[in-house]
């Protein structure tokens, strides 16, 4: 099968600074890739690349066999993203925001607008449809977001931890979106910090420290390889510089005088 | 959207086969811009920029409001047409007044509307072409310039209109679409200036600090110039008759069309008018070619999306403790050890580096300082040899100097109950603390050792030096009075812990406002009728040397149960 999403030899400086070096990643379609890593291994700085944020990377990507180099719009169109922090025109309604979303992606306004609807309904938002975002939780704009990623129907969906303050039932009609969209065919680039969260609903786990992957494989390979553990335990295994039991037992040690 | 969006919607979309040949998607363009034109219809405008963040009324129509504004101040204006009697000298007055007012507006626009950082998060990963975004950012500027441009010189072109008819208008509009051009390499320039000498980090305070400086300015202007000319003078104004007004673009630019209008063409308005053209042209090409490309990116870096963590010090040094020798004396001298010294470090801190309380504070303080010294210039009667201890104007000078001083002190302190940070107050309710009144009473004590002690340090030097000894017992009354002033107005309106509001509007009433305001006048008046009677004088002050430790001992004491104590989430 032909990949959908190609890294070769990824690289991106930072000034003097390297942030990646040299990442090689073959995605298939359908797959689930939890993208996993420290706090300043990487891992924004690869989904910018892909979705057109960052463009003065060193290395090749290539998305269902075009290159973002050459046609970053057609690579745009192909992909939904959903990034980290509730970054939107907070002034704006929700259904003016997607609208708007819609319009930049060239959709038809009565496809737009009756999808948009729908899952705005599906989140239990129908009613805020025509209300300012400025007054809503974190939760609400979230949702918004994930809908901004989704309203285009597009083949590859990058998450950049989309479950950042919602809550616990929304969490499930989440996870369970995700499984969906990916048995529909639909792959699905998934950051996140929350391993457990990780380790259900990915396929395959790429593990990055430094600029590097240190790690690539189902949850089950991993195990294998390091020992039959959680994800948790097998990421700071592989993570952390010392042993973070150490570091618990300074805390307490802090007590003593 | 209203008529107004509509109509420049319409008016910059008018070439959109030109913009197809250039490769541009004008159905994404038409929307982005929509968009745009939507939502600064809902921001309040640099003009409303203190607006309440909790009005529950949403924004509308922001773009109205601001023009009518805009309009207003366009008529203020026309005052330059009565100045003088030649067209340069009224165009010079003119053109300054434009330029200054335009750079003044689109300094805080730039980051806040025109340049929205969001949009690299929103826009970019969507299919849409760099030179459909950049058109879409160019024609937003062009729109929200001419928003302000349009009603800003509208009397004046009704004026001449009628003075002069189509031709001054047409030549003039020429003027003012070149001066604009100038006004915005102008702000640009200033950018990238500031940019280059400082991190983005601090970018933002600067910006800051220039927008307080030049509402200074402008009040200061509008207090002193009318003042300081009088009307015979103001009537025979010339400008042009020194060298050095060549170093000045207004001047140009009213030469320029003093040329165009009537036909003068000496050699003065020959490179006037080769100037105004040039000058903004080449301006504009080198923000082009040089300026733009760093410019966004740098830009975007002011949001802080691009930087994570500050860096770490080198070689693992501990970063010196923040709390300076200076501060950690005063905190001791003029605060009890616990809940109250907490408080008052907190407050000075906070004070000295949030952006939001300088904004609120410093702008009113320049204001005034501009007063007193509008006060000094036109009252011609004062001069240093009278200032000897004992004759009338000095005394007056004295009280209205002291008393004066206690403005910037209330203001001050009336601010320190608000926060944009307000949130951050549940430290105070999740803390053991017993008496919550010691931690306004820590914060006022900040203030007064911020806002009051250099103040007093130097009016004491000042009044000692230059009436002698003889004035330290009114000295002593004064100073009581004022802390006596500022605590009793702290513990009549201080009625919630430092930082822990966000700035309602409701509250700053006007009735209170000028009630807050008429103590110290009033006192002033008592102190001005006892002035000469030295025992009167001291037995005064150690009156109100013992109500002030009285009333800020019950700030101290103020349990729970005073204070309105609701957590806002």
């Amino acid at each position: 099968m032909e990949p959908i999403i190609q890294l070769k030899n990824l690289v991106k400086h930072y000034g003097e600074k390297q942030v990646l070096k040299g990442i090689d990643l073959d995605i298939y379609p359908g797959q689930v890739i939890g993208y996993i890593g420290p706090n300043g291994a990487g891992k924004s700085t690869t989904v910018k690349i892909l979705c057109g944020l960052i463009s003065d990377y060193e290395g090749t990507v290539i998305v269902e066999g075009i290159d973002l180099k050459t046609d970053p719009l057609a690579v745009k169109r192909k992909v939904g993203y959903v990034p980290e922090l509730a970054e939107l025109y907070d002034v704006l309604t929700p259904a003016e925001f997607l609208g708007f979303m819609a319009e930049l992606y060239g959709m038809p306004k009565e496809v737009a607008d009756e999808r948009m609807q729908k899952m705005l309904a599906a989140f239990g938002l129908d009613t805020n449809l025509h209300q300012r975002m400025d007054t809503f939780s974190k939760g609400m704009r979230q949702k918004v977001l994930i809908i901004s990623g989704l309203l285009h129907n597009p083949d590859i969906i990058i998450l950049d931890e989309p479950l950042s303050g919602l809550d616990a039932n929304s969490v499930i009609i989440v996870k369970d979106l995700i499984s969906k969209l990916a048995k529909d065919g639909k792959t699905i680039f998934y950051c996140s910090h929350m391993m457990d969260v990780v380790e259900k609903v990915s396929d395959r786990i790429v593990l990055i420290n430094d600029g590097s992957v240190i790690a690539d494989g189902s949850f089950e390979e991993l195990q294998n390889q390091q020992g039959n553990q959680s994800l948790e335990k097998i990421f700071a295994h592989m993570t952390a510089k010392g042993s973070l039991n150490d570091a618990a037992d300074q805390l307490m040690r802090a007590f003593e005088n | 959207m209203n008529i107004v969006n509509r109509f420049f919607l319409n008016m910059v979309m008018l070439p959109t086969s030109i913009y197809e040949r250039m490769g541009v998607d004008t159905t994404q363009l038409k929307s982005i811009l929509k968009i745009k034109l939507a939502m600064d219809d809902r921001r309040p405008s640099s003009f409303q920029q203190n607006r309440a963040q909790k009005n529950k009324k949403p924004i509308k129509l922001a773009t109205l409001g601001t023009m009518v504004l805009t309009l207003l101040m366009g008529s203020f204006f026309l005052f330059s047409f009565f100045v003088g009697n030649d067209d340069v000298t009224k165009g010079t007055i003119y053109f300054s007044m434009y330029i200054f007012m335009l750079a003044a507006t689109l300094i805080s626009d730039f980051t806040s509307v025109l340049i929205d950082v969001r949009d690299n998060m929103i826009i970019l990963p969507k299919p849409v072409s760099d030179r459909t975004f950049l058109l879409s950012r160019l024609l937003h500027i062009v729109v929200h310039i001419s928003k302000l441009i349009l009603p800003m010189t509208l009397p004046a072109m009704i004026l001449i209109g009628i003075n002069r008819g189509i031709g001054g208008v047409s030549s003039f509009a020429f003027l003012v679409f070149l001066a604009t051009l100038f006004t915005i390499f102008l702000i640009n320039a200033l950018y990238i200036f500031i940019l280059r000498v400082t991190t983005p980090e601090r970018f933002k305070t600067i910006i800051s600090y220039f927008q307080i400086f030049i509402a200074i300015m402008f009040y200061a202007s509008y207090q002193l110039v009318p003042r300081l000319i009088n009307k015979a003078v103001i009537e025979n104004f010339r400008v042009g008759q020194s060298t050095w007004i060549w170093l000045t673009p207004p001047y140009w630019f009213a030469n320029a069309w003093n040329l165009l209008n009537n036909a003068d063409f000496s050699m003065g308005a020959i490179i006037s008018m080769v100037l105004s053209i040039a000058i903004p042209i080449a301006s504009i090409w080198v923000v082009i070619k040089y300026f733009a490309p760093n410019f966004n990116r740098k830009l975007s870096m002011i949001s802080g999306s691009e930087g994570g963590a500050a860096p770490l010090p080198k070689n693992g040094k501990i970063i010196r403790s923040t709390t300076s020798i200076y501060l950690s004396l005063v905190s001791k001298w003029f605060s009890r050890k616990g809940a109250e010294r907490m408080a008052f470090l907190l407050t000075y801190k906070i004070t000295s580096r949030s952006r939001e309380f300088k904004m609120k504070v410093y702008p009113s303080m320049g204001y005034l300082v501009v007063y007193l010294v509008m006060i000094f210039f036109t009252n011609k009667k004062i001069s240093v040899s009278d200032l000897s201890y004992g004759n009338t104007s000095s005394k007056i000078l004295f009280i209205s100097l002291i008393y004066f001083s206690s403005f910037i002190l209330i203001m001050a302190s009336g601010q320190i109950q608000y926060s944009d940070k307000f949130k951050a107050a549940w430290i105070y309710f999740t803390t053991p603390i017993k008496e919550p009144g010691m931690l306004i009473s820590g914060a006022i004590r900040a203030m007064i050792v911020k806002f009051y002690l250099p103040l007093i340090s130097t009016i004491t030097i000042l009044s000692i030096v230059f009436m002698g000894p003889a004035i330290i017992p009114n000295l002593v009354l004064g100073c009581a009075n004022q802390l006596f002033i500022t605590a009793m107005v702290g513990y009549i309106s201080i009625r919630e812990l430092p930082f822990s509001h966000a700035q309602d509007q409701v509250k700053i009433n006007f009735i209170r406002g000028l009630f807050t305001f008429l103590i110290p006048v009033s006192v002033a008046g008592l102190h001005y009728l006892v002035y000469s009677f030295m025992p009167v004088v001291i037995i005064l002050s150690v009156l109100v040397i013992i109500a002030y430790w009285m009333v800020m001992d019950s700030i101290r004491k103020k349990s729970w149960v005073n204070i309105i104590t609701t957590y806002e989430d």
